[in-house]
């Protein structure tokens, strides 16, 4: 990885980082409808995969998304927005956090529905190879979502028609409250790959250059026409599932010890190591995303609400008049 | 302080009506919630009532005018009252039209059964609108396209039997109805209805056909008359009564020798007095006080109270004053039995309840029975006078015309005096043309000076 | 103008709409090298290629995600069901993705896509295999749904539903494809949503019919009018959107009204049909709106059975008497 991709890496997860802080106050703050689904701790995943992306590259997400969305360029102020159902927000205030989307860029949603936005990467792909174009698609899901009849039939169409699609699954170890342990039937998701006669890998999720590097064969394997990837990224989300989970199903220590695994403190050592930024300047690039995500609440908080009188407006597509 | 009376909203919809007809005359006297005219909106007729009681001092504006809602139509006030700043509102009304007496209204009973007041009978077509009136007893239950039918034919749906499940009305049963049944006002039906007039042979100078009041009285019928002058043919089965009726007629005209006297009432009086019974909340009908009128003279003139005999000429002890009363059929005539020792709240409550009665179909035979003398009144047709037939075995039967005001001489000046035409039909045989006179002259002076039957 | 069967006349609508747009394709089980079990989509692998006509493997639920994905990315996919009995298995990417993606997104998503195939008794099939499944899909907001009776109608609502972008469910009757009329040759030939047929004039009654009860109902019309009840059958096309304006004129001429429908009577689109002439049209009732459709069993096996679960002629004609008073 180049330097100048490491900075913008570490920019990314700085913003997703501090976006979900931003949230968890707000939620605690009572300034946000619903709960909303953290990524603190997995950044690098999305991270280290989306800055390689182009806008006409796709992607499609989970619930747990904002990451997701924040590394395919979305903006912070818009994403915020639309947490807090506003009308400046992607989605008009339509969809809410766990629907954040932007097709005109690639980011052809958030799905609420474990599993459901997989099968649509791969679509995506479809179109692609149909259209005879090199854009590539990623679907992002969890180890839940790996339990889905979805999650299979869609392999199994990838893997049989060779589709342009990396299947990225962030094993944050549990579902819900459910560890991956007694859910699932494999230690590994990836080796599900080889059920599908598709390749297959198991990643350090924290590491944004094995990330990467995994990543890259990936896209390279999709553009040359030979078909998906599964890539199971193991990491570990800080939070509860969502605001307000009571963590009954693991230990302070055990959270602990992942904090010690933070990819982003692992990326900052080493780029001071490397003298690829200083320490000066890596506090002042905390501040500037402070900044980005202060004012992002701003927009946010003094936005407007949607009128209602809008309620029915794009619930078909209709002709101009 | 005087009343404007505008065209009201009778429906969501109605921005404007169509004045029908005026039910009083300018200078008339009205009454609290009495029809004052009728109006068309939506091919509906509607009457409406008067808002106050007191004088129709003007009509602005006339029969036939279409009105936007709200908008000035007459003044109710009180006589001579000043509504000149009203009137400049209004930017003038029409000319004072002739003011003619009110035609002598059917008694008070004549209204409908079981409706508000006066209000309109007629099926209302807007939303939220009450149902019709319905008959005492039992609920007729109709499907919403027979009441849109209804309501479009003026078919009264109380009237129509039900073929659907459980005795439904619905809409064949309707049009059947309608079919039958020529188009009419309330205002006319009832009118029809009170002098057993067949509406069948009626030209109607509404829309479609549709028969109001005043044609009736154009078209001139009498109870009498029975035949209908239909421009086509129309065979009518005899009913019951009308055989009755027509053998009766026939009767009468045999066996009697019936004449006529003829004699004008100036009837000042005897309004004066009716409004001031009004005003004393005692509403008292022209008809009721010729009956009163009727059954005094009757006591003072025996022979007019007879009844000719093969044994001889029977002068009855009882005066038993029968009514005419148009039904539905055609003519009843129930009898207000010892008339003369009746007063006027007497006559007049015993007067509305057989009428009521006649039009239900619910006489006693009795009270049809034990007549002595007949009086029927066709005044409400405008008629001026006509002739009766001798309701047999009686002696006589007085027709009497409509209340009008005519240019009469009073002390050498011509005058404008509320007149009435009473005509006397007598049979010779027992009462000679003088006594019969006689009779007729006693009637004359007691209308005339009415404070007498008090 | 040519004479069709139904089913030809679907496949040869498919064929012109790929032939005029590259972004067309076809996808669903055995629609390629098969030409679709009811030959809807038959010699198109031929013309177009293997990578426009896709044989999918047997996944309702997969082949229906990859085809949103495809329509949200620029392609227009006509997605094959064999039996539409077979949604079910694909519901979460019907009813919560393909119909709510444009609206939770803000309009920002569209989704020109066509679910077709064919339902419905006749074959013998059984229980889950002769459902109609129509009355779901009206009920979550965000899709079309179209249900032809014809050649004809088919051939111009399938255009249609190509053309138009949003996501639209078609229904065929099985019992329908083997039906020939003349179809219009003209490749725009269309017929526009929201517009309902009046398969024949009538005065005295009003019967609202879909698919293969317009058959049904146009006999029993011919059996009533010998009994001088003049029949009118008014064949909606689309149930959404529905043409309430045909059905409230038809109505409020005849003052009765009797819906029918394969689907069971309980919660079918009738009683949605039934509920706004009544709420549109009250006063010129002058019966209840009767509803017919499927008893509340599984469909049976059995043709004796079968028969006696869905609306008949002879139900069909008792109805209208009923609603006649006759």
């Amino acid at each position: 990885m180049d330097k100048k991709t490491m900075k913008k890496v570490h920019e990314i997860m700085l913003t997703i980082r501090k976006f979900e802080e931003c949230a968890l106050k707000l939620f605690e703050e009572n300034k946000l409808r619903g709960s909303v689904h953290l990524s603190i701790g997995q950044e690098a995943v999305a991270a280290a995969t989306g800055v390689y992306l182009r806008d006409e590259d796709y992607i499609t997400s989970t619930h747990r998304g904002h990451g997701h969305a924040i590394a395919k360029g979305a903006r912070a102020d818009k994403a915020m927005a639309e947490l807090m159902g506003k009308k400046t927000g992607y989605c008009e205030g339509r969809g809410g956090s766990m629907h954040i989307a932007e097709v005109e860029k690639g980011n052809l949603g958030a799905n609420a529905i474990v599993g459901g936005g997989v099968p649509h990467a791969a679509g995506a792909a479809l179109s692609a190879k149909i259209r005879g174009t090199d854009q590539v698609a990623v679907s992002y899901f969890g180890d839940g979502a790996a339990n889905e009849g979805i999650f299979h039939e869609t392999l199994n169409m990838a893997s049989l028609w060779k589709l342009p699609v990396i299947f990225v699954c962030e094993n944050n170890q549990f579902g819900l409250s459910t560890p991956q342990s007694k859910a699932c039937s494999v230690e590994d998701i990836a080796v599900r790959a080889t059920a599908y006669d598709m390749a297959g890998e198991v990643v350090d999720g924290n590491d944004v250059f094995a990330v990467e590097k995994a990543f890259l064969k990936a896209v390279k394997r999709a553009k040359a026409g030979e078909g998906p990837t599964l890539l199971e990224m193991k990491t570990y989300r800080w939070k509860g599932h969502w605001t307000g989970d009571p963590e009954v199903y693991r230990t302070r220590e055990d959270v602990e010890a992942w904090k010690k695994k933070c990819p982003i403190i692992r990326l900052e050592k080493h780029m001071v190591e490397k003298g690829v930024m200083s320490e000066e300047e890596v506090a002042k690039k905390h501040e500037e995303i402070d900044e980005l995500i202060r004012q992002a609440e701003d927009f946010a908080l003094s936005s407007p609400e949607p009128d209602p009188a809008t309620v029915l407006e794009n619930v078909y597509y209709e002709e101009a008049k | 302080m005087a009343t404007e009376v505008i065209m009201p909203k009778q429906g969501l919809q109605m921005t404007e009506g169509t004045i029908i007809s005026w039910l009083a005359k300018e200078g008339e006297a009205v009454e609290e919630g009495k029809p004052l005219f009728e109006m068309e909106t939506d091919k509906l007729t509607i009457e409406i009532a008067a808002p106050v009681s007191g004088t129709l001092l003007k009509i602005i504006r006339p029969e036939g005018d279409v009105v936007p809602i709200t908008e000035l139509i007459a003044v109710i006030g009180n006589d001579g009252e000043d509504i000149s700043d009203i009137l400049a509102k209004a930017g003038g009304g029409a000319a004072p039209t002739q003011a003619s007496a009110e035609p002598a209204a059917s008694p008070e009973a004549s209204e409908p059964a079981g409706s508000a007041g006066a209000e309109a009978p007629a099926t209302a077509a807007p939303a939220g609108a009450p149902a019709p009136a319905r008959s005492p007893g039992e609920r007729t239950f109709s499907s919403p396209r027979a009441r849109m039918r209804a309501d479009e034919s003026g078919v009264d749906l109380d009237g129509v039997a039900g073929s659907g499940p459980d005795g439904l009305v619905i809409e064949r049963d309707v049009l059947a109805a309608a079919e039958s049944a020529p188009k009419a006002t309330p205002l006319a039906k009832r009118a029809a209805e009170a002098e057993g007039v067949d509406l069948a042979g009626i030209a109607g100078s509404g829309p479609r056909g549709k028969i109001y009041q005043r044609d009736l009285a154009q078209a001139g019928r009498s109870a009498a008359a029975g035949a209908v002058a239909a421009p086509e043919d129309r065979l009518v089965k005899l009913s019951g009564m009308r055989r009755i009726i027509a053998e009766r007629m026939r009767d009468s005209l045999d066996s009697a020798a019936q004449a006529v006297h003829r004699v004008d009432v100036d009837m000042s009086e005897a309004v004066r007095l009716r409004t001031s019974l009004k005003a004393a909340e005692i509403p008292v009908s022209f008809n009721d006080l010729i009956l009163k009128t009727v059954a005094r003279a009757l006591r003072s003139h025996p022979r007019m109270n007879s009844r000719f005999t093969d044994e001889g000429i029977l002068e009855v002890g009882e005066v038993n004053v029968g009514m005419a009363v148009a039904v539905d059929e055609g003519l009843l005539v129930p009898v207000i039995r010892n008339a003369d020792q009746l007063n006027l709240g007497g006559i007049r409550s015993e007067s509305r309840r057989l009428a009521e009665a006649a039009r239900s179909n619910r006489l006693a035979p009795e009270e049809l029975q034990g007549g002595t003398f007949s009086v029927s009144n066709l005044g409400m047709y405008e008629l001026d006078s006509f002739t009766a037939i001798i309701n047999s075995p009686e002696s006589g039967i007085l027709a009497v015309g409509a209340v009008k005001e005519k240019a009469v001489v009073v002390d050498g000046t011509i005058v404008a005096r509320p007149m009435c035409s009473l005509s006397l039909t007598y049979d010779h045989r027992l009462i000679d043309g003088a006594p019969a006179a006689d009779f007729l002259r006693t009637v004359k002076a007691l209308l005339e000076n009415p404070y007498r039957l008090l | 103008m040519s004479r069709k069967k139904y089913a030809v006349a679907i496949r040869d609508v498919i064929a012109e709409e790929m032939k005029a747009d590259p972004n067309v394709f076809v996808m669903g089980e055995d629609v390629g090298l098969q030409g679709g079990v009811f030959g809807c989509t038959r010699g198109l692998m031929e013309e177009f290629g293997e990578q426009r006509v896709i044989d999918t493997p047997i996944s309702e639920l997969g082949y229906v995600g990859v085809g949103i994905g495809a329509s949200l990315t620029g392609l227009r996919p006509v997605i094959d069901f064999m039996y539409m009995d077979f949604t079910y298995v694909a519901m979460d990417q019907i009813l919560n993705q393909a119909a709510k993606l444009r609206y939770m997104y803000g309009g920002k998503a569209t989704l020109p896509l066509v679910i077709r195939g064919q339902q419905g008794i006749g074959r013998g099939n059984a229980g889950t295999h002769s459902q109609s499944v129509e009355a779901f899909f009206t009920h979550i907001p965000g899709l079309l749904v179209a249900q032809p009776s014809t050649a004809r109608d088919a051939a111009g609502l399938l255009r249609t539903a190509i053309r138009d972008n949003n996501p639209v469910m078609f229904f065929e009757h099985k019992a329908l494809y083997a039906t020939s009329e003349e179809v219009p040759d003209d490749p725009e030939f269309s017929i526009p949503f929201g517009l309902a047929d009046i398969k024949r004039e009538g005065k005295d009654a009003t019967v609202v019919a879909t698919s293969l009860m317009v058959g049904r109902a146009l006999e029993a019309a011919e059996i009533l009018a010998k009994d001088g009840i003049d029949v009118e059958v008014v064949d909606p096309r689309t149930l959404l959107p529905l043409d309430m304006d045909t059905i409230n004129a038809s109505v409020r001429k005849t003052g009765r009204a009797v819906v029918v429908h394969e689907a069971h009577r309980t919660n079918g689109v009738g009683a949605e049909i039934a509920s706004r002439i009544s709420e549109d049209s009250f006063r010129y009732l002058d019966a209840p709106v009767a509803r017919l459709g499927a008893k509340a069993c599984t469909l049976p096996f059995s043709l004796v059975l079968e028969n006696a679960v869905v609306p008949s002629v002879e139900d069909i004609v008792a109805a209208v008497r009923d609603v006649s008073y006759r």
